[in-house]
């Protein structure tokens, strides 16, 4: 469970815990297609993109959003949550287990982001944090931000 | 390309049941994690999210996203409602409002409309257009409270 953030402790200019997911591998697109219920082929089916010319499947948006939402709730508590929004920017290609050490920094996301501004709002006191996905390689893979309602001291 | 007349245009409401199964798997997915032991307890336990002053169990920030695709067939009939051409669509934005919780159990239903089309000269390319098309989607659940708000952004480009 996260522990408890106070809106007193923040400050703007202040990082999010930075967090960084496992190289993303195509079972983990397997399992994101099951459990959301996109079965677009893009993401799973190497002689469906090679019809259009592509090398690798890619992962899911969305999937990066979801390990983006993780990288929030680790340090915010998900009932503080009161907006979370993302511009997607760049694809994901998954790791090839045929040459891991090679193709696992492009597949491997870190999410950085800081606080910009706070701010009373509806009662409540809260904090706006821009933040970003990028892989290891430094390629973007989406730009966003979140507002999370933050209880004072 | 995206047919302009469509703007305002209203989608059938979908209804889905929210189970405890499903959220722990869609948490396993986006936490990278093999079993359920290794999740955030939130999302599995339901004495620990009680600790924590929530009712019962709740659902990862993106959760919302498998109610359309399990519960509407998934985005091509909109898609193709619209006339977006599928070999060109790209996902541009997503954005949530938090209005309340989703906990197992909870019935929402999910009403979308058209509310933005709208075309942006491509930076390199000048004279070539991509098109943009922007769904909202209120989430009730079954007692009619607005629990989440969501904001798609589709491109095609």
């Amino acid at each position: 469970m996260t522990k408890k953030i106070y809106f007193d402790d923040i400050n703007i200019g202040d990082a999010m815990p930075t967090f960084t997911s496992a190289p993303i591998m195509r079972t983990h697109l397997v399992r994101y297609a099951g459990a959301s219920g996109d079965f677009n082929p893009l993401h799973h089916d190497e002689t469906f993109v090679a019809m259009f010319g592509m090398q690798r499947v890619i992962a899911h948006g969305m999937l990066i959003m979801g390990i983006t939402g993780n990288a929030i709730t680790e340090w915010i508590d998900n009932k503080c949550l009161k907006n979370f929004k993302v511009r997607f920017s760049g694809m994901t290609e998954p790791a090839d287990l045929t040459d891991f050490e090679n193709t696992k920094a492009r597949a491997t996301i870190t999410i950085t982001g800081k606080v910009v501004k706070k701010f009373a709002e509806g009662g409540e006191n809260r904090i706006q944090c821009e933040l970003q996905a990028a892989d290891a390689l430094g390629n973007v893979k989406l730009t966003g931000s979140f507002i999370a309602a933050l209880p004072s001291k | 390309m995206a047919d302009k007349s469509k703007l305002g245009m209203e989608f059938p409401s979908y209804t889905f049941e929210v189970e405890k199964g499903k959220i722990a798997e869609f948490a396993m997915a986006i936490s990278q994690k093999e079993s359920k032991d290794q999740l955030n307890p939130l999302y599995v336990n339901r004495e620990a999210a009680r600790k924590d002053d929530y009712k019962d169990i709740i659902a990862p920030p993106t959760f919302q996203t498998c109610f359309p695709l399990w519960a509407a067939g998934g985005l091509l009939p909109l898609i193709q409602a619209l006339g977006i051409d599928l070999i060109r669509l790209l996902h541009g934005e997503e954005e949530y409002d938090y209005l309340g919780v989703i906990h197992p159990g909870d019935i929402m239903t999910g009403k979308s409309k058209v509310v933005d089309m709208y075309e942006k000269e491509k930076k390199d390319k000048p004279g070539k257009f991509m098109d943009f098309t922007v769904i909202e989607t209120e989430i009730r659940n079954q007692r009619g409270e607005l629990v989440i708000k969501t904001r798609s952004t589709l491109v095609e480009r």
